[in-house]
């Protein structure tokens, strides 16, 4: 099997961070905006692992990177899971363009 | 493959003194288990916990105080200038980041104090409330030391993810919710960029240490200059950054999460996070820079000098502006809060140690007075239930004290002297002046671009006028709906007196903290040099394990 080499990883995640900041910008409920956002980490991490099997001394950098990435996404998403059922309980909603109260 | 005693023995040694060094943070990080696990305990899980929370980050600022380099503390000493990596070089010590240390410490022993007076946190959500602030301030002190990317962005979600949670704090109250769910929105999609951007940048170089990144990329700006994947991972980066800053165009959820939130995680937000957030970012403006490759002004020559002054400019004047309209006293803080980001990204244009210091004194000063502003704003909505102007309406009459208070924290804003905010916008100003005449010399279009900069931030500062002094003729001049007085508790007078005699004494002798401040600097001069590689030790700036996994 012939080696890939790194440019196509490197697409795949300017490829997947694309798409996670589309889905930021155009989605109203706030789950899919969390989804968009976890697209852009993991779009982060393809770059990580990718660079880690092809730079030599990144080699090991690279995959703790990666698994701390994970690890700070889980916790981020928890908390911001927490947050949008708080709002749910208090606006019945989670649709971010009801979210209108506080402007000026 | 396998370590040698020697190895082992250094690298205990080497554990041994980091962990002395960061014994400050493992103080707050024991507090935090502490509080979490008194929960269990049957006859605490009712206390309130405040107190114990402000008893164990005293303990932390004290240490912090004897290893600040000038007491030459023989453990986890730090040379006054210079630095110390520790932890395999994902951290450094150096006296900017033991300086941020001390005064985040001060901060977070205050606003605990302010806690505790206004009560926000009721004794059933006490160590909630206590484990995520001092979470995040662990997470700031990180911030202001780290030395490695990993560490960078472990840092700002350390610092971040508490603060969604505090914006929230009130559960019940809809505007508290919309705060939240707004800045975790935005939070989260700024931290994920400000990741990709790390990615690319340390897959670029092999490495996320910052300073082997620096001389990077200093080699290659003598090259062919930076290439896509740099420039595109500093772009994200700063966005990210700015973000945090609350630079315009990245600050629309500024106002909204001051606004919805409680007054104490407003100033949680505005003063700690701001301070951290500077910082980070004066550690990654040396990098981009090159880290003095010839000289500490040579960035003001790139393009990247050029947009950050853009920046810092419009988010002066945006956040003065809209400052000007606000009737809700904590959105106009929120607003007042911006513009003066956009004055301290200002010092920031003319990188080098010289900037570094100012910066560091308007922190401080911007601590005391933004401090003490918040925390007549939450005294006066415990009493009135109102954070609008008209509970202001002749605040003179009904509680004196809090009003001369609240007028000397808003003239000091404002930099009105003898009052500490006219000491740091002064030494900014001194700052941007200076660097403009020495450019002015070789390259008069840059040396413009400060001088532009500064008439920007003289007319902002007659722009913030309107707004500070139109609440301090409300508070004096007008009467008030309900002159009934406000009775202010003997704890509350003893804090805003002290925060205002503060702004007072910093502001008349400036040179103790002027010249703690200039000395923090100086750990930015010291930035391993490019020309010199001979003077960086080897081991100090290489990760302890090598490539391919091979133990040096």
């Amino acid at each position: 099997m012939t080696e890939l080499g790194l440019t196509p990883y490197l697409c795949l995640g300017a490829f997947l961070f694309c798409c996670g900041l589309l889905c930021i910008a155009t989605k109203r409920n706030a789950i899919g905006i969390l989804m968009g956002v976890e697209l852009v980490l993991n779009a982060a991490n393809v770059n990580f692992v990718a660079c880690a099997r092809y730079v030599p001394q990144f080699a090991l950098e690279g995959q703790v990177f990666a698994l701390l990435v994970i690890v700070l996404a889980a916790g981020e998403a928890a908390v911001a899971l927490a947050i949008i059922l708080n709002f749910y309980n208090n606006h019945s909603t989670v649709d971010v363009d009801k979210a209108d109260e506080l402007k000026g | 493959m396998f370590p040698t005693p020697s190895f082992v023995e250094r690298v205990s040694t080497d554990l041994q003194r980091d962990l002395l060094a960061f014994l400050p943070e493992l103080i707050l990080c024991a507090t935090i288990v502490a509080l979490l696990l008194a929960r269990l305990v049957t006859p605490l899980s009712r206390k309130h916990l405040g107190s114990f929370a402000l008893l164990a980050s005293g303990c932390a600022l004290a240490f912090a105080i004897c290893f600040w380099p000038e007491r030459s503390a023989p453990i986890g000493s730090v040379p006054l200038s210079g630095n110390v990596e520790g932890f395999s070089s994902l951290l450094v010590f150096d006296t900017f980041g033991l300086y941020l240390r001390v005064f985040l410490l001060v901060f977070l022993c205050c606003s605990l104090w302010l806690s505790l007076l206004t009560g926000i946190p009721d004794a059933e959500d006490s160590a909630d409330y206590y484990t995520l602030v001092i979470g995040g301030i662990l997470g700031m002190m990180l911030m202001a030391s780290a030395n490695h990317l990993l560490m960078a962005f472990v840092a700002v979600e350390m610092a971040s993810v508490p603060s969604y949670a505090l914006a929230g704090f009130l559960k019940g109250r809809r505007q508290g919710s919309e705060a939240a769910l707004k800045y975790v929105v935005y939070g989260a999609s700024a931290s994920g960029v400000m990741l990709y951007g790390i990615s690319l940048l340390a897959g670029t170089f092999g490495t996320g240490s910052m300073p082997l990144i620096s001389r990077a990329v200093a080699v290659a700006s003598l090259g062919e200059g930076p290439t896509l994947p740099v420039l595109a991972g500093s772009i994200c980066i700063l966005i990210g950054l700015g973000f945090k800053l609350s630079a315009v165009p990245f600050h629309f959820w500024c106002p909204d999460v001051f606004s919805g939130a409680a007054a104490e995680v407003g100033a949680f937000l505005s003063v700690a996070s701001k301070a951290a957030a500077l910082a980070l970012t004066a550690r990654f403006l040396f990098v981009f820079s090159g880290s003095s490759r010839t000289g500490p002004d040579d960035l003001s020559g790139s393009a990247l000098a050029l947009g950050w002054a853009f920046m810092a400019a419009v988010t002066a004047t945006f956040g003065n502006l809209a400052a000007l309209a606000q009737t809700n006293i904590k959105r106009m803080l929120a607003y007042s809060t911006i513009a003066h980001a956009g004055i301290m990204m200002m010092a920031l244009v003319a990188v080098g140690p010289r900037s570094v210091g100012p910066l560091l004194y308007y922190i401080s000063g911007y601590l005391l007075m933004n401090l003490g502003a918040f925390a007549i704003v939450a005294l006066v909505r415990n009493r009135t239930g109102s954070e609008n102007l008209d509970a202001f309406r002749g605040l003179i009459r009904r509680a004196p004290l809090l009003a001369v208070g609240m007028s000397i924290f808003l003239l000091s804003l404002l930099g009105m002297p003898p009052l500490v905010g006219f000491a740091a916008k002064f030494q900014v100003f001194a700052v941007l002046y200076e660097t403009g005449r020495d450019l002015g010399g070789h390259d008069g279009m840059i040396a413009w671009v400060y001088f532009g900069l500064l008439v920007v931030a003289a007319l902002n500062t007659a722009i913030s006028a309107g707004y500070y002094l139109k609440l301090v003729k409300v508070m004096t001049l007008e009467d008030p709906a309900d002159p009934s007085p406000i009775r202010v508790s003997i704890g509350s007078g003893a804090l805003v007196s002290i925060l205002a005699g503060l702004v007072l004494a910093a502001g008349v002798f400036w040179n103790p903290l002027t010249q703690y401040a200039n000395r923090a600097s100086q750990s930015f001069d010291l930035a391993p040099k490019f020309e010199k590689p001979a003077k960086i030790p080897k081991d100090a700036v290489r990760p302890a394990i090598g490539p391919k996994g091979k133990i040096k």
